[in-house]
């Protein structure tokens, strides 16, 4: 597909700039979708979700719908939800237990491995010249999991997934899967906000809009805890809002708590093939951790390593899948290119005590998801975000990641590429950059290459 | 003909007929409340050990129907106790709550009310809401569904000590829930 864009007119990198064009263009949405959806790994659901023979989730590809089913031997297979016969869907429940799947138009039925088991009327209409044991449901190219994070590929050429998610996607992982013998609280918040997926992953790495975005949550002390030490701006080491005033002409008070009206420490990771980790470091004021201890933990520190152990910003493994500094991973599914499925997983330490499970479980309703304390506010800005890049004047109007441009020196050590700075937006034009990349289609190699990190951003 | 019809009403019958008028009645002041964005005059509605839960919803095969809903416990798009409620207002209240800055336009419309139990101090209340929001120029969303309430007895009127609610979406159509229920 020749594309009516130069991909790398549409990010500059060196100018931080982003061409608007990107979050509302079809064309472009469908290269995406080819060449970034039909070939990186995917999340799809963890393990623990489908413990039983015969469990399954409906998870997605791009646009394929996938389910993955625990099978007879333990193993994990994902099958296209779609019949070898007539295409039609041969599950219709989102989760669930099943001994089969049959097809609701004209009964083909299929094994929870997939292969087909029954064709009414077999052998009054088809007849011995109708293979069925080489017909059965499509499958994924390749799937695996990770500490029980299930990924899946529909690139047959792909590399394996430990080596798509290389140091920074599993130091990602490892930051939440480490903190005990992890399992998926029951239920998947899934809602749609009306933005262009991109928008909602780049909002995961930006520790500048909290304190704009969200300070009602944080001025009211909605979320828990102490309230802010302070709403005056004229604190020592608060942020400079000079000039900053609402519609009625009142200076933006923002409260100055642990991530708003202060700089505060911070480390970007940026990895191969546009994964990173942006946000505080484990040390900085600004780490949201509300349980540290399991840091401590020398078997964990083994694990993440000299330079993982100090990161508590947000992990992204390119392209839609968020895990959170707390407990949670969130997926940001494109449907077109102003519709957005974005899901929430939730995981809690099955050991845990339960009082401490609940309180997990609880803090994670109320910060993220639709009605959370944070993320209410952050769909709207999205969403109108993307509506003025249907303007023929406004998209003009590059899209500015220039923050700290240039001043971001990369640092390679313990196998990771690393950014020690304050606020800033590298992690989100590496991401951007990294989208380029992807964009072109070239090969696996190539790509890599293309998205090594350098010496500065 | 009338007046034989009338003396046929029992005393436990219009006893039964003033308690629907009253939950009826505070329903739709409540929903008042709401609609004209009086969310403290609202919170004061509920009891101090009041939960709030509006469960996720799944769509499942028939056969699996009783696993449709999470528990309290799980993931949930609301799970409040009154102080964490009490937090959402206060949010609201900022003056700097953007989703709801210009606020939303909501109406509440609450119908088929039934009683389905009363132990003399507490009813168990069924309800169907229909929650109609519209938002800037020209966002608009609907949602429908149920609320199941413990109302308890207070001071001749009532306290919600409990409201449990079931939406008819599973995946939330909307981008958020920026509204009570």
């Amino acid at each position: 597909m020749a594309l009516s864009y130069d991909i790398d007119e549409l990010v500059r990198t060196g100018r931080g700039e982003i061409d608007r064009r990107i979050y509302s263009d079809q064309e472009i949405f469908e290269l995406e979708i080819k060449q970034i959806f039909g070939r990186a790994w995917l999340f799809l659901c963890h393990e623990s979700q489908i413990r039983q023979q015969g469990d399954f989730f409906e998870s997605v590809i791009g646009r394929d719908n996938v389910l993955v089913v625990r099978q007879k031997d333990g193993g994990i297979k994902g099958l296209l939800n779609t019949c070898a016969h007539r295409g039609n869907a041969v599950c219709r429940a989102e989760e669930g237990n099943a001994k089969s799947f049959l097809c609701t138009y004209h009964g083909w039925s299929y094994g929870i491995d997939g292969k087909l088991t029954g064709v009414p009327g077999y052998r009054d209409f088809y007849g011995p010249e109708f293979d069925k044991s080489t017909t059965g449901l499509g499958e994924v190219a390749q799937i695996s999991s990770y500490k029980g994070f299930i990924f899946a590929t529909l690139d047959a050429d792909a590399p394996s997934l430990e080596n798509f998610l290389g140091p920074t996607g599993r130091l990602g992982i490892d930051l939440l899967a480490e903190r005990g013998e992890m399992e998926a609280v029951p239920g998947v918040q899934k809602f749609i906000v009306d933005c262009n997926w991109k928008f909602a992953l780049d909002n995961l790495f930006d520790w500048y809009h909290p304190q704009v975005t969200h300070v009602s949550a944080f001025a009211s002390g909605a979320l828990g805890g102490p309230p802010p030490p302070s709403a005056d701006p004229q604190t020592e080491g608060s942020l400079d809002m000079t000039g900053v005033q609402m519609e009625s002409g009142a200076d933006l008070a923002v409260p100055v708590g642990n991530i708003t009206g202060r700089p505060f420490d911070q480390i970007v990771i940026l990895g191969e093939f546009g994964h990173g980790i942006g946000g505080p470091s484990a040390s900085s004021m600004g780490n949201p951790e509300f349980n540290r201890a399991w840091r401590e933990d020398p078997r964990v520190r083994n694990i993440l390593g000299p330079v993982g152990v100090r990161v508590a910003g947000h992990p992204s493994i390119f392209p839609t899948t968020w895990l959170t500094t707390s407990n949670q991973l969130s997926l940001r599914i494109p449907r077109s290119p102003n519709e957005t499925e974005i899901w929430w997983f939730t995981f809690v330490d099955r050991n845990a005590p339960e009082e401490s499970r609940r309180n997990s479980v609880s803090r994670a309703n109320r910060i993220f998801g639709p009605s959370g304390l944070l993320e209410q506010d952050d769909g709207e800005n999205w969403s109108q975000s993307t509506k003025q890049t249907y303007g023929l004047a406004s998209r003009k109007i590059p899209n500015l990641l220039h923050m700290g441009l240039g001043r971001g020196q990369i640092i390679k050590e313990d196998g990771l590429a690393r950014i020690e700075t304050t606020t800033n937006e590298h992690a989100q034009l590496w991401t951007y950059h990294s989208w380029a990349q992807w964009l072109k289609g070239t090969s696996w190699d190539d790509l890599r290459q293309a998205t090594t990190p350098g010496d500065v951003l | 003909m009338a007046m034989e019809a009338v003396n046929t009403v029992t005393q436990d019958q219009i006893a039964e007929m003033v308690r629907q008028f009253g939950v009826e009645r505070f329903y739709y002041d409540e929903a008042a409340l709401l609609d004209a964005h009086r969310y403290e005059d609202w919170l004061a509605l509920f009891s101090e050990d009041t939960f709030y839960f509006m469960p996720l919803r799944r769509t499942r095969m028939q056969r699996e129907l009783d696993k449709e809903f999470t528990k309290p416990g799980e993931m949930a798009f609301f799970d409040d106790t009154k102080a964490q409620l009490a937090g959402r207002i206060s949010k609201l209240l900022t003056g700097r709550s953007w989703s709801e800055d210009p606020p939303s336009r909501t109406r509440h419309l609450i119908t088929n009310v039934r009683i389905v139990e009363d132990d003399g101090s507490e009813l168990s209340v069924e309800s169907n809401f229909h929650l109609y929001r519209t938002r800037l120029k020209s966002e608009e969303t609907s949602w429908i569904g149920s609320r199941r309430d413990v109302l308890r007895r207070e001071g001749g009127s009532y306290l919600i000590a409990k409201r449990t609610i079931l939406l008819e979406q599973t995946v939330l159509l909307s981008r958020n829930l920026s509204n009570f229920f």
